[in-house]
């Protein structure tokens, strides 16, 4: 995938999250999106999303500027992971199933068994996991389980919002290596962690203040 | 069995002198709402009085035009109720809203008139307005609870919502879970209601029929009738004001117009 921003500004009452910001993200890339607490990194996930609009300036994806139906299909090219640990109600099983049963993912349902048991492997959670209720769960696991359903996807370009925030040094490094230690993936991150994997060109996107 | 004793002027003012009970409470204890509760009693007389002499000439003209516009006048007035209670602006939803109460309500009541109560004319005043006021009643509250329940707590966690439309959700998809709990919430009552009926209230329209006349047993069977009319419509009711009123409330991004509430 490949994201082009031209000139977005975005203004929340009085206060500029980004002015004239431009950049360009090619297929592969590993972005480290960077910048002080509340500069507005998630909004940029948001914009690119479609969940917000730029108040002027405009985002290409694919060649193609993000409105109407181009936000849709990108919903459905990028897996998301919110900082915002409110991933649902019910067991960890039923919002994998609830993730497969929509009509554009239903095509994955079939292989999904195999595929959820080798990423609880892979991210250190027991299988039993499966029935535990979300609302049980640590910090750490529930961003572990977002981070599986996102997988269960199997998009290749991935916004991932502090995704190992709750999470200890082992496993930060094994979640940070999963996600930029594949060539395949594109992958914008917003972390606060020092740790880099070495061996992989990360790019660096900073936002910095306006006012 | 004898009709019910008509009320003597002096009978209404004794009635209106119980009054002075919720009136003292309420301005003894500084609540604040002595001026609000005064006007909601003044109101409820007034309206009550036209709308006595209003039904006299319905029923006796029993002109299916007549009684098929006051129903919709009612239902105009349902809508207003619903949307001032919810905290959601009428512009949205009118239409949507009153859709939505007009096919459920209408729907049971008919059914309700033809295969219930086995009526020739399933447009009978009698039967349209009453029992007809009586459903849509009931279906108000749920419908209030529902429909705002619903709105507010897609927006409460927008955060959740946006989640769903990430993973690949539709946009129904992904309001399905949150109108799955205000459903449930709307109908809740209701379903509370009809399991200590009988014996933690008898139903007002029970009791207007025993003091009309009926015996206990006919009264009953009414009762069970429209109690069963009242969770059908409150069912369909509140699917069909979320079904029909999403496509308002969204933006073509599948963001939540946040202009919708008040």
């Amino acid at each position: 995938m490949q994201i082009k921003a031209h000139n977005i500004t975005k203004q929340f009452t009085e206060k500029y999250i980004l002015r004239e910001f431009s950049f360009e993200i090619n297929p592969g890339d590993k972005v480290n999106i960077a910048g002080p607490s509340g500069i507005g990194k998630t909004t940029l996930f948001k914009l690119l999303l479609g969940f917000e609009m730029p108040d002027s300036g405009h985002i290409e994806v694919n060649g193609k500027t993000l409105v109407g139906e181009q936000i849709w299909a990108v919903r459905q090219q990028v897996a998301y992971v919110s900082q915002d640990l409110n991933i649902g109600l019910g067991t960890v099983n039923q919002l994998f199933t609830e993730t497969l049963s929509y009509k554009h993912n239903q095509h994955l349902k079939s292989s999904a068994q195999a595929h959820i048991a080798l990423l609880l492997q892979q991210f250190e959670l027991p299988l039993n996991t499966l029935d535990k209720n979300i609302t049980e769960l640590s910090g750490g696991e529930k961003q572990r389980v977002a981070i599986v359903n996102a997988l269960l996807l199997q998009r290749k370009v991935f916004f991932l919002d502090e995704i190992s925030s709750a999470l200890d040094a082992a496993l930060k490094e094994n979640v940070l290596d999963y996600f930029l230690g594949n060539s395949e993936f594109t992958v914008l991150y917003i972390s606060h962690d020092s740790y880099r994997p070495s061996n992989i060109a990360i790019k660096t996107l900073t936002l910095s203040n306006h006012d | 069995m004898t009709e019910a004793i008509d009320l003597s002027l002096f009978s209404m003012f004794m009635c209106a002198l119980l009054l002075l009970i919720p009136i003292a409470a309420t301005s003894y204890l500084k609540l604040g709402i002595t001026r609000s509760l005064l006007i909601s009693s003044v109101r409820m007389m007034v309206q009550l009085v036209l709308i006595g002499f209003f039904l006299e000439y319905l029923f006796l003209y029993n002109n299916i035009f007549l009684n098929i516009s006051w129903f919709i006048i009612m239902l105009l007035a349902a809508v207003v109720s619903v949307l001032n209670n919810s905290g959601l602006k009428l512009k949205f939803f009118v239409k949507p809203i009153f859709g939505a109460l007009f096919i459920s309500n209408l729907l049971v009541v008919l059914y309700f008139n033809y295969f219930i109560a086995r009526l020739d004319f399933v447009f009978d005043a009698r039967y349209l307005i009453a029992i007809g006021g009586m459903i849509l009643g009931n279906t108000l509250r749920s419908n209030i609870v529902g429909l705002g329940d619903f709105y507010k707590s897609v927006m409460r966690d927008e955060q959740l919502y946006y989640y769903k439309l990430s993973l690949g959700a539709n946009t129904t998809e992904a309001l399905l879970p949150f109108a799955k709990r205000s459903f449930k919430a709307a109908i809740n009552p209701t379903i509370a209601t009809m399991a200590t009926m009988g014996i933690v209230s008898l139903p007002g329209m029970m009791t207007g029929q025993i003091l009309g006349g009926s015996v206990p047993l006919v009264a009953i069977k009414y009762q069970i009738a429209i109690m069963v009319a009242i969770l059908a419509s409150t069912v369909l009711s509140i699917s069909l004001s979320i079904l029909f009123s999403v496509p308002s409330a969204m933006h073509a991004n599948g963001t939540l117009r946040k202009e919708l509430f008040k």
